[in-house]
């Protein structure tokens, strides 16, 4: 089947009326790129698991709809969930609008935020995806930590899908100075029941000999769909580590891109993806060793129950001269169901003489001598699923960065995986 | 408290208990020995539930119920409990929790409030210094990285906190060294009351040095072919099992 073509015309309309704030050259320009290179399609070779159909069609609907971008109310509710249970300072993005007073609220000592309309950046060619994002863009934010600061800095991209379908763009620029120490958690969200399309570039710059920490979180509802493209470059001897935990969306599509282009450079980063009836869930990570002694590493899980499925794709390049070069990658799959599907690659290209790189993906289900053995201790047979899929995820979960987030995490991973072993889905799993 | 009558079962194409019998009232030990495919493992395994064992024939009653009615889980928590000969690794499940875990689910099942958090850690603490188990033990992955000694004290660390009524140890003796033998012992020895019972599956006398049994049985090709107290076992170590597939073919 043929994926339905963005309508560029209406997009083009929609553009035109957005607030007139500095960024207009800069849409325009996004717009033209995209135009010129449209959207990919499963005959691309990152994308052939992943058609784009959903979106394109709820793209099209908002954009023939006027493509309204009225801030909603918050949904308090939602927020307040979210950061009470989440130690942090937050900065609130909903359906694409800034929240003022979040912005204010945030702002102190060490930390710079301020709007990319203040200062507009020249346009840089980019993926299709990021393309449409700078084209329909309201504003984004650029957080500069510039010293020591006392709590995480959050990032909350909330959505509220109202009445139709709808459209968010959001844009966040991070850059940790030189020598400095700083942790973040990204958080997306959404509520409502009308289709509900975001679409997140991130980008972090960690300073020579910075230490950053980053956690990002998707749990947005099993309705909607989102993709995003994180940006990371370290500079020399910096560190990074980083985690990312995806529990909804229907289709949601993750592009890492780590570029390691100073020498000293260590960045370990790690996903958690748990998948139900009708979710499709696709990380595409890329790590760019441009020179040595670097190190990288990864590890994905997954847990995948009924008719669902997912993409890892990780790819390592280590350039010419990238001698001293450690990476590595990994990706394990449980698979509860036998309507789950899981597509795994790592990929690694070695262009340079001395260096290390392993990797290794598995797929595999419960171990039913694990389950019998949990149940000849009295644990009933879903306390034991429950029990072996949290083991499966524990690694994980106890790897994100930052300490103050993980009985977050916990909690929430545990709600999804009891939501994953009751549904109808699993019916067979409990027989 | 438990009777076998005549047990038929099978894994697969290949049939294993072939009219098995036995009966051992609480109070008992008895040791259940044999040559290796006699099927001592398969009679732990169908006693504990598993399904991969199919029941082609025979009954099993636990204190006057058809035990082979309920799940594997319902026997555990009605006092029944299977020693593995092969303790599984469970990477990522913490020892503790598994315990608290089986514990809670024996007490609901009896109508109790969950155990007492501090209580449970100071019992558990008690338990683990009498077999020689470091109580770090707690705090790791369930058998993950244990040797095999320590599997075997961890499994009689479980089977101490939920104090069965009827323990099924499934050759908790192969492979350890004589510190260990003594520890898993004491821990059996620990156990014995008139109101339990214990079936000690094993291959070597060793272990009975250690806990004496009131019932020795021999096991060969799916049936018990002898019976007789603790001289029996005695007997094999200085004969071996050639007699008794002899005497099972005649």
């Amino acid at each position: 089947m043929k994926q339905a073509s963005l309508s560029i015309d209406g997009l083009r309309e929609v553009v035109r009326q957005l607030p007139a704030n500095g960024l207009a050259p800069l849409r325009e320009a996004a717009l033209a790129h995209l135009d010129e290179n449209g959207l990919p399609t499963l005959r691309d070779e990152d994308w052939k698991y992943t058609d784009l159909s959903p979106l394109i069609d709820i793209s099209n609907r908002w954009l023939s709809a006027g493509g309204q971008q009225r801030p909603p109310a918050l949904p308090a509710d939602t927020i307040a969930t979210i950061t009470s249970s989440i130690d942090a300072n937050w900065l609130v993005i909903c359906n694409g609008t800034i929240d003022e007073n979040s912005v204010a609220a945030v702002r102190r000592d060490g930390i710079e935020i301020s709007r990319f309309s203040e200062a507009p950046s020249p346009f840089v060619k980019s993926k299709p995806l990021a393309d449409l994002n700078a084209a329909l863009l309201q504003d984004g934010l650029r957080i500069r930590v510039t010293g020591s600061i006392e709590k995480p800095v959050g990032i909350l991209i909330v959505d509220r899908a109202g009445d139709s379908a709808a459209v968010a763009q959001s844009c966040v620029e991070i850059a940790v100075a030189s020598g400095v120490s700083a942790e973040f958690i990204e958080y997306h969200a959404s509520e409502g029941n009308a289709d509900h399309y975001a679409n997140t570039v991130l980008s972090i710059a960690v300073g020579d000999g910075a230490d950053v920490k980053h956690v990002r979180i998707q749990n947005r509802s099993i309705r909607h769909v989102q993709t995003g493209r994180t940006s990371v470059a370290l500079g020399r001897d910096a560190r990074l580590r980083m985690a990312s935990y995806d529990l909804g969306g229907s289709l949601i599509r993750n592009d890492i891109d780590i570029d390691l282009g100073e020498p000293g450079a260590d960045v370990a980063f790690d996903g958690l993806y748990l998948a139900g009836d009708g979710q499709h869930i696709d990380n595409h990570t890329r790590v760019d060793h441009h020179v040595g002694p670097a190190t990288s590493s990864q590890e994905y899980r997954g847990i995948l129950n009924g008719n669902c499925r997912c993409v890892w794709n990780g790819k390592a390049i280590v350039h010419k001269g990238a001698d001293g070069t450690d990476a590595s990658q990994a990706n394990h799959n449980l698979l509860l169901s036998d309507k789950a599907e899981i597509d795994t690659k790592p990929e690694l290209e070695i262009y340079a003489d001395e260096v290390k790189c392993s990797h290794g993906t598995t797929v595999g289900q419960l171990d039913e001598t694990a389950l019998f053995y949990l149940r000849t201790r009295g644990l009933d047979k879903r306390h034991a699923i429950q029990v072996l899929t949290h083991a499966f995820a524990a690694d994980i979960v106890q790897r994100a960065p930052v300490a103050g987030v993980k009985d977050a995490i916990t909690a929430i991973v545990e709600d999804r995986l009891a939501e994953l072993i009751e549904a109808d889905a699993a019916a067979d799993l409990l027989s | 408290m438990l009777e076998i009558d005549n047990l038929e079962s099978r894994i697969g194409d290949s049939e294993i208990l072939r009219g098995l019998s036995l009966s051992v009232k609480a109070g008992e030990v008895h040791a259940i020995m044999g040559p290796n495919g006699s099927g001592k493992s398969t009679l732990a395994q169908v006693i504990a539930g598993h399904e991969d064992y199919e029941v082609t024939g025979g009954t099993v009653t636990y204190n006057g119920h058809d035990l082979l009615d309920l799940a594997p889980e319902e026997r555990a928590r009605e006092g029944i409990f299977l020693g593995f000969q092969y303790p599984v690794e469970i990477p990522g499940v913490n020892n503790a929790y598994l315990l608290k875990a089986a514990v809670n689910a024996k007490r609901k099942h009896q109508g109790l409030g969950e155990v007492d958090a501090f209580e449970f850690l100071k019992l558990a603490r008690e338990k683990m210094a009498t077999l020689g188990m470091d109580p770090k033990f707690l705090n790791r992955g369930v058998n993950e990285g244990f040797s095999g000694g320590e599997k075997k004290r961890n499994e009689i660390l479980q089977m101490a906190m939920l104090e069965p009524s009827l323990a099924i140890l499934d050759e908790t003796d192969s492979g350890l060294d004589i510190d260990a033998l003594k520890a898993v012992a004491a821990g059996v020895n620990a156990l014995r009351s008139p109101e339990r019972a214990i079936i000690l599956v094993t291959h070597y006398q060793r272990l009975l040095d250690y806990v004496e049994p009131d019932f020795v049985h021999v096991l060969s090709q799916g049936r018990i072919v002898r019976s007789g107290d603790k001289s029996l076992a005695l007997e094999l170590e200085e004969k071996g099992y050639e007699w008794v597939r002899e005497a099972a073919n005649a």
